[in-house]
């Protein structure tokens, strides 16, 4: 075992990881364990302990992938390496807003 | 270890503690209590501001959850404190209601006792000679199966769910191996989490009931017409990484560990004998969910917190564990457990939730939490749904 400074729950899945390490900062390249086989990202933006970035390019409306599953959509295109915050994702369940329209 | 020990109570039900529990019937009953317990060693007020002007729904939620709070096995006995005769939150219908345990139960009415200092010496003098007896009782050897194991998190961040509540999981599914029961519960937070919870129920009924009431939950929120952002996910959480609901739901579901789900309760019931993993249906506020999982008389709750946090249920000892060092670094006055080893490569899951397994045996067994030590007791809400009338 060893500290790995992006966690990614399901390597054939999911679409984002988590950072695991306090100085992660644009231009970074971060070694990323897809279980087994090992991918470079460069960061676009500065990323705070326990954020994700995109390990690749996600559409605008496509599924955010974490745990294997859904865990809301993109509301702009985003690019592998990008901080996915609430700046670029929402969630699609318990939205009274959404159900009003 | 298969065994903790703990006080055998006559209903056959055993008690991780031996408390007194000074009871307010109503709100106006608190600072009565307070004085009380405040005189008495061994006695824990449970206050609150309900029992008075609540529909009917609220008000006997208010009185299943006080009353079931003192039929939890942590209580030996209870002092009721009443301040006048409201509907059902009451001394009568209390007291008879919690005597069918066969645990001592006296009570002191404010109004008939001559005031309030009256009933502060006259149910003083009472607590005494309950906690004298209650002192004099033995821990006994008792097996897991006895236990009823709580399941929370709180202030959650994204370490929550990739670390210290998968190891809460493998905890909870050892001791049901040996026989005990858990619970997960907290249901506006497990929206997301359908598929995989209900791919852990023991039948298809049970996997529909699962989908139907997380649905339920999120048909009372969207009712209110309103984005649940900033409540779901919490600002606490949004600072430490949590995007949306679905994500930290998809973490918290994972305190549940791979157990077969028996069955869905409601809040504050307690779930049937057979032992496993079952569902209630609290809400996601902390200390109203960990109440209504002591009022179904679970002994000891494990509460998951990324953040840290201070949350204590008066007589339920609560457990915090956290997988992110900087906030057991920062909180760890009041939380017990650092598993920050996991995401740093230096124990795995299973390590965790073995060391999470025999913090609980031993606390089952009589060590005190930190805030216990400390007398924290922001661990007790009642949930409401309506309105005060």
């Amino acid at each position: 075992m060893e500290k790995k400074l992006a966690w990614v729950v399901d390597p054939q899945n999911d679409n984002v990881a988590t950072v695991l390490a306090d100085e992660v900062k644009e231009d970074n390249v971060l070694s990323v364990d897809l279980g087994g086989k090992t991918v470079e990202v460069k960061m676009i933006n500065d990323i705070p302990y326990g954020h994700k970035f995109a390990l690749k390019p996600i559409q605008k409306g496509e599924q955010i992938i974490k745990y294997g599953t859904s865990i809301g959509r993109s509301i702009k295109e985003i690019q592998p390496g990008e901080h996915v915050h609430l700046h670029n994702i929402e969630p699609l369940r318990g939205r009274g807003d959404l159900a009003q329209k | 270890m298969s065994s903790f020990l703990g006080y055998y109570r006559s209903d056959g039900t055993v008690g991780a503690r031996n408390y007194l529990l000074v009871l307010s019937a109503t709100i106006y009953a608190n600072s009565v209590v307070e004085r009380v317990a405040n005189s008495l060693y061994g006695a824990i007020p449970l206050t609150h501001h309900l029992g008075r002007t609540q529909t009917k729904s609220d008000i006997k939620m208010t009185f299943d959850i006080l009353t079931r709070t003192a039929l939890n096995p942590n209580v030996g006995a209870v002092l009721i404190i009443d301040h006048f005769k409201e509907d059902l939150c009451n001394l009568e219908d209390m007291t008879e209601a919690i005597s069918v345990s066969g645990k001592p139960v006296e009570g002191v009415n404010i109004r008939e006792a001559g005031g309030a200092t009256s009933a502060v010496a006259e149910a003083t003098r009472k607590g005494l000679y309950l906690i004298r007896k209650l002192s004099n009782q033995q821990r006994e050897e008792a097996p897991v199966s006895s236990f009823l194991f709580g399941l929370n998190c709180g202030t959650s961040d994204t370490t929550s769910g990739l670390s210290s509540n998968p190891a809460l999981g493998h905890c909870s599914d050892k001791v049901i191996a040996q026989g005990g029961r858990s619970i997960l519960a907290e249901f506006p937070e497990l929206m997301g989490a359908e598929d995989w919870l209900a791919s852990k129920a023991k039948n298809n009924e049970v996997a529909n009931k699962i989908y139907k009431r997380i649905k339920d939950f999120e048909k009372r929120i969207l009712a209110t017409g309103e984005d649940i952002r900033g409540s779901q996910p919490t600002g606490d959480n949004i600072a430490g990484g949590l995007s949306t609901i679905e994500e930290k739901s998809l973490g918290g579901a994972k305190k549940s560990g791979f157990s077969t789900i028996m069955d869905v309760v409601d809040l504050g019931e307690t779930p049937p004998g057979e032992p496993g993993l079952y569902m209630m249906y609290t809400p996601g506020h902390g200390s109203e969910s960990i109440s209504a999982i002591a009022a179904a008389g679970a002994q000891a709750l494990v509460f998951s917190t990324g953040g840290g946090h201070v949350i204590s249920h008066p007589t339920m000892p609560t457990i915090k564990i956290t997988g992110n060092s900087k906030s057991y670094e920062a909180m760890k006055d009041t939380v017990d457990l650092d598993l920050s080893g996991i995401l740093a490569g230096e124990m795995t899951l299973e390590q965790a939730g073995d060391m999470i397994y025999r913090e609980v045996l031993e606390v089952l067994s009589g060590k005190l939490t930190k805030s216990e030590i400390l007398l924290e007791s922001t661990g007790f809400a009642i949930h409401r749904v309506g309105l005060s009338v």
